[in-house]
């Protein structure tokens, strides 16, 4: 294992934004975009954002009729594909005395499709943890390269939504490997980046030199309007729902007698037992306490752990507003925190 | 280690030992290019050690290589994985992960008088400390280590107190809160002993290891006594999971304890101690 230096700075090397590898583009109507869609779920997993029980989120689609026809972004974000709520990590096998452990790796190639640019940013956020900054995650890795991101451009910002606000934009082909962007009957698209392009059916579609005109949104400072927000989960659940808090615990679960898994799971630093330590002593105990955690994370220490500069950890997806059962608002805390500075 | 930092290597205990009450010495030799690792672990790294089928929880690594290919681990007993290591005997296979974490920089320790305290099981991640300077004595001045522990029973590594008084230049100082019959040394807080002792600040570093009531008040003092935040060195430890700098728990403001630590000059945390409390 690469040792930590004994004192002074970590090595940091992110860039937040990428750059944009390819620009090649095509018109696409509705059906072409249909018939596309049924190939890539023929021939490996499609995640889609799909009506569950009034809630939409991203889950496996088996065809093109199954994807949400409208939508602005799923409740939960993309994270969950790269970062499961629950991943094995190994099993383990005891004998007697002996014991072995198994590693267990997921192998699929996954597509996703209606990626909202949040969302994608969300993803790059990640990886300046799980891929940009030593050790590189095993199982981050191996997800995000078995994934390709269909980017879906949003024509406005949803209730929640303040993107514009912390430097993204509703139409940013920043994040994901091929970016649409709805047109008159239908799309144009974009490859963004070399698995996008491969992705693309050769010679079936039309090629273009129509370029996306940058949305008027892109930079406008908006702020949420606070009569629409729901509410409906419970205290911790901001970090479930956010594309950006990454907190895990590891656990071992038993399969059978001498049969274990070793599994990693989300954690919301909101939980009371958060920093509970054996003996019962709890640091940062207080609610109060932890929010401020939870937005100097986000704005400061995420940023500053993990090399991203002035960049926030936040993609202002406005999802953590929406849940929230008691009103907490994450851009006035920012309109606060910016006073104070 | 393999390409993924998260699989522990394989360890059989070679050697298990009560230290104090509800502590244990676990010693492991290491399996699979475990050994290979460790061969170049540095005083005030930790690991996690794994009770299979139970977790995973992280520990001081309480010896140097050079005292032995085996490594050392002193385990109280807390929870459950702690309390499943310690119903574990010779023999039995567990899992070790790391080492983890910066350390103390011993080389840039050289030519000072160095002043050790220790509150209960945060002796062991200073063991590998005194270890080293025992083993290289004519590098640094004098050795003034400070002991502490609730009650005379938890005083870890009380048989290697010999050794340490015997070595040239060294003093050993032991406090209890609650003493009991037998007990011939001081009683009271180790910042009681602290004041009683007072070695001087000049050319000195202190290292400081022990609950975070006890680092807090201890560095506190260091401080009032005229020891240069640069050179009072903590260790510290935070609710952790992964050791890699990932898992996000671990934070003190800024850093994290698991990679920017666990050990850390009171320079850099003095602001933040409050927030450990
Ligand atoms: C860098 C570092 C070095 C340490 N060195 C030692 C040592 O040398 N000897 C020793 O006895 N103890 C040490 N500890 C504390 C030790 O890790 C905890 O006592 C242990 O995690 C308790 O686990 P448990 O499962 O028995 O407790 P439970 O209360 O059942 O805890 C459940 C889980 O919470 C986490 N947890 C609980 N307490 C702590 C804690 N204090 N620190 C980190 N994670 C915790 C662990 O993941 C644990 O498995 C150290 C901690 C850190 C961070
Ligand atoms: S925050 Fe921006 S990118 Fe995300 S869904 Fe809303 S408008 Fe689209
Ligand atoms: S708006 Fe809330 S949920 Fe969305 S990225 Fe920011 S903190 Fe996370």
């Amino acid at each position: 294992m690469k040792k930590a230096k004994p004192e002074g700075e970590r090595a940091k090397s992110v860039s937040d934004k990428r750059p944009v590898e390819y620009s090649q583009r095509w018109t696409i109507s509705h059906k072409e975009l249909e018939t596309w869609l049924d190939g890539i779920a023929a021939a490996r997993t499609l995640l889609a954002p799909r009506d569950v029980s009034g809630v939409t989120l991203y889950r496996p689609v088996a065809n093109s009729a199954e994807i949400a026809p409208v939508f602005t972004r799923p409740l939960l974000s993309v994270k969950g594909v790269f970062f499961p709520p629950t991943e094995r990590m190994f099993t383990i096998h005891k004998t007697g005395l002996e014991v072995q452990l198994e590693e267990t790796f997921p192998e699929w190639e996954t597509v996703v499709f209606g990626v909202r640019p949040c969302d994608a940013r969300g993803a790059r956020l990640l990886d300046a943890i799980f891929l940009n900054t030593n050790p590189v995650d095993a199982f981050y890795a191996r997800r995000r390269e078995n994934t390709t991101l269909i980017g879906l451009a949003c024509k406005e910002l949803g209730p929640t939504c303040f993107c514009t606000s912390v430097g993204g934009s509703p139409d940013d082909a920043s994040g994901v490997d091929i970016m649409l962007y709805e047109t008159e009957g239908g799309y144009l698209a974009q490859a963004v980046t070399e698995k996008g392009r491969y992705l693309i059916p050769g010679g079936e579609w039309k090629e273009t030199d129509l370029a996306h005109q940058p949305s008027a949104a892109g930079s406008q400072y908006h702020v949420p309007e606070k009569d629409e927000w729901p509410g409906r989960f419970k205290d911790d659940y901001c970090a479930y729902v956010c594309p950006t808090c990454r907190c895990f615990v590891v656990r071992d679960e038993v399969l059978a007698p001498g049969e274990f898994e070793r599994l990693r799971c989300w954690d919301s630093c909101m939980g009371e037992n958060y920093r509970r330590v054996a003996g019962g002593h709890k640091p940062r105990f207080k609610r109060g306490e932890r929010q401020r955690n939870r937005f100097f994370c986000k704005f400061y220490y995420f940023p500053e752990q993990y090399g991203l500069g002035a960049a926030s950890a936040c993609t202002g997806c406005g999802r953590c507003i929406e849940v929230c059962p008691v009103g907490v608002d994450v851009t006035e805390v920012l309109v606060d925190m910016e006073e104070q500075v | 280690m393999s390409a993924n930092p998260m699989l522990p290597y394989l360890g059989k205990l070679v050697e298990t030992r009560d230290l104090a009450a509800a502590i244990t010495l676990l010693r492991i030799e290491l399996l699979n290019g475990g050994g290979e690792a460790f061969r170049t672990s540095q005083p005030g790294q930790f690991a996690f050690v794994s009770a299979f089928g139970l977790g995973e929880a992280p520990f001081g690594i309480a010896n140097t290589p050079q005292r032995g290919t085996a490594v050392d681990f002193a385990v109280a007993r807390l929870g459950s994985v702690t309390t499943g290591l310690h119903e574990l005997g010779e023999g039995d296979m567990v899992g070790v992960r790391g080492p983890l974490g910066n350390w103390f920089p011993m080389d840039k320790f050289k030519g000072k008088s160095l002043v050790v305290l220790g509150g209960g099981i945060g002796g062991a991640p200073l063991r590998p400390v005194i270890q080293h300077v025992l083993d290289h004595r004519a590098d640094y001045g004098r050795l003034t280590i400070l002991w502490a522990a609730r009650r005379p029973d938890l005083l870890v590594f009380t048989d290697e107190y010999d050794e340490w008084r015997a070595a040239p230049d060294t003093s050993l100082h032991l406090t209890v809160d609650t003493p009991d019959e037998a007990w011939k040394y001081d009683t009271g807080l180790i910042t009681q002993l602290l004041e009683r002792t007072a070695p001087l600040p000049e050319n000195s570093v202190t290292i400081t290891c022990g609950p975070p009531v006890m680092i807090y008040h201890t560095t506190n003092l260091l401080a009032k006594m005229g020891f240069p935040p640069e050179w009072n060195y903590v260790t510290l430890e935070a609710r952790m999971h992964c050791g890699l700098g990932k898992c996000g728990r671990c934070n003190l403001g800024e850093k994290l304890v698991c990679v920017d630590g666990p050990v850390f000059n009171m320079e850099a945390v003095g602001d933040l101690l409050e927030t450990y409390l």
